[in-house]
């Protein structure tokens, strides 16, 4: 079921022998920082690219062989909102049905609904060029979902867009797939993943490095990560001391960070030695396991652009 | 990797055509270049005034070619009338060439290959589009011509004309189509413009072969073109006769083949 997918540019090996399995009705966030790979794994599941070597079945179709029985049974809205800007958002229903078969009268009942839907009924009739970024996501996502996709394709659906419009397309997608849709979503950002995914496959360098339900992953790392500033000059020194509390993992340059043993309960203890040894202790966080130290547990690095300070201190 | 389908979970499901017809496709892609063409006036000028402008000052440059002994017409204006129409019809290519190099850059492109209509669709649109333009120059070129002074060719003299104009919009949009799904680029449209113009200069566009001498006399002979514009201006000279005829109608479909292989395996390229 699950083949070996690869995709070279070149020399370049984008993708490498990624296996996984999305099951129907579910919500599979793909999470990885840019260049990871994502995207040209969308790509290759929506005929866009062929692979390199492997095999992947969408909706119970070769992607490589019968290419159009996906098409039809896939929406996919991509990365950036691809909208002929001259166009109306009524047109470019119509032309979307018009591509997938739809006949007339279905496709203008259709268009109506989902306009109304992502809330467009009122700029129907306007060019897209006067829309905003998240009017453009939306009409994009109710072309995506014109001909009734049974999966739906979300390329970093969420980019670029302001929290209040990010809600609203967070809402629209658990709204979908409690109608049965199957949505595949790929992401940069944590928060997205976690909050609408019901598992996660985290993707670095074209491999997947972890991969299973944000809970089971966040468990799978073990202790909450501590965090700690300290004067420059006593560095080593608490470096030391918090060795004997937990393993080190990633953080910026000047902050300590370690996965702390036995979590909160051994906050105190840390507290005495380093007082112990007269190091002072300018900031100290504990923050519970995230996707990032899932992230950073796997790689050895932070997510690109996610702060460290952005998990749920205790 | 399996992605399940929900389907069997949906109720009230839309009819979907088991196979989705070509004609409602292409007439949809043409559609919205005539939208656009409505909404931006201006990306018409450049196929509309160029061969009004060409047709002008050729005629002042080179009117005194009439005098040459053997020369087909006294009047300067049968000649370049029609070649200025097909002019026109030939930069038509490059419009539908700019369209879709601007749909492969910011993806727009991608969402008519995320279609399941057939991928011809997506080469005969475009194709449809350029011979649509073309008419453009075509109604605008003829009616300046005819005030200027061009004598009326008949009604087969104008069809020989609408019929080559036709085909040149093709040949050319089947070039831009070729140059742009391989370059994936709007830079490459220098390419498609200088694969234009010098078919054209390269052909009997401004003089008749008898007055060209040396390299540029061979290149004219050997360039189709050279036949499609024999078969555009017979009207205008000669009357219309099949030996002026077949020869374009040969050039025409030639190209139209070669250039239409050239695209598919262009549109390969994109498909990779």
């Amino acid at each position: 079921m699950a083949v070996d997918l690869c995709r070279s540019f070149g020399e370049i090996r984008a993708v490498r022998e990624v296996t996984l399995s999305v099951n129907r009705g579910e919500i599979y966030g793909f999470l990885g920082p840019n260049g990871a790979g994502k995207s040209t794994i969308v790509r290759m599941l929506t005929t866009l690219l062929r692979p390199t070597s492997g095999r992947a079945l969408v909706a119970g179709f070769d992607v490589a062989t019968q290419a159009s029985e996906v098409r039809r049974r896939i929406g996919v809205a991509l990365q950036d909102a691809a909208i002929d800007p001259l166009m109306t958002g009524n047109e470019l229903l119509q032309l979307q049905a018009t591509l997938h078969g739809i006949g007339r009268a279905d496709a203008r009942r259709r268009g109506v609904e989902l306009l109304e839907r992502v809330g467009l009924s009122d700029a129907a009739h306007r060019r897209v060029q006067t829309y905003s970024g998240g009017m453009r996501r939306r009409l994009d996502l109710a072309m995506s979902l014109l001909h009734q996709p049974d999966v739906l394709f979300l390329d970093e659906p969420t980019t670029g867009l302001d929290p209040s419009s990010r809600q609203n397309l967070w809402e629209e997608v658990r709204r979908l797939n409690n109608e049965g849709t199957t949505v595949f979503l790929t992401t940069q950002y944590l928060e997205e993943a976690d909050e609408l995914a019901h598992r996660v496959g985290i993707i670095d360098g074209g491999i997947i490095v972890r991969e299973g339900t944000p809970a089971d992953l966040k468990v799978a790392v073990g202790s909450p990560t501590l965090r700690i500033d300290v004067n420059p000059n006593q560095f080593v020194s608490a470096q030391s001391i918090l060795s004997g509390f937990g393993e080190p993992r990633p953080a910026r340059q000047g902050r300590l960070a370690i996965g702390l043993d036995d979590g909160a309960s051994r906050l105190a203890d840390v507290v005495r030695s380093l007082d112990e040894v007269g190091v002072g202790v300018v900031h100290m966080q504990l923050d519970a396991p995230s996707l990032d130290d899932v992230f950073a547990d796997a790689t050895g690095r932070r997510l690109e652009g996610h702060s460290e300070d952005s998990g749920d201190s205790q | 990797m399996t992605i399940a389908s929900s389907a069997s979970t949906k109720t009230g499901r839309l009819a979907l055509s088991e196979r989705i017809p070509l004609v409602p496709v292409v007439r949809a892609l043409v559609r919205r270049s005539l939208v656009a063409i409505t909404r931006t006036p201006s990306a018409l000028a450049p196929i509309l005034l160029m061969p009004i402008f060409f047709m002008i000052s050729f005629s002042g440059s080179y009117s005194a070619i009439t005098r040459i002994p053997g020369f087909p017409t006294d009047n300067i204006y049968n000649w370049f009338v029609p070649y200025a129409c097909v002019q026109g019809a030939a930069f038509s290519g490059i419009g539908v060439g700019f369209t879709t190099a601007r749909d492969l850059e910011n993806g727009f492109f991608d969402r008519l290959r995320l279609a399941p209509s057939g991928r011809p669709a997506l080469i005969i649109g475009p194709l449809g589009i350029s011979v649509i333009r073309a008419s453009f120059p075509f109604v605008t070129v003829l009616p300046i011509g005819f005030l200027l002074g061009a004598d009326f060719p008949g009604f087969g003299g104008l069809f020989m004309l609408a019929m080559v104009s036709a085909m040149v919009s093709g040949i050319s949009g089947l070039w831009a189509l070729g140059v742009v799904f391989r370059l994936q680029s709007q830079r490459s449209l220098g390419l498609v413009q200088i694969g234009i113009f010098s078919t054209l200069f390269l052909s009997i566009g401004q003089v008749p072969l008898s007055v060209m001498d040396g390299w540029l006399h061979g290149a004219a002979r050997v360039n189709p073109t050279t036949n499609l514009l024999r078969m555009a201006r017979q009207g205008f000279l000669e009357g219309v006769t099949w030996e002026m005829t077949w020869p374009g109608l040969i050039a025409g479909i030639a190209m139209l083949s070669l250039l239409g292989l050239f695209a598919i395996t262009g549109f390969r390229k994109v498909e990779k």
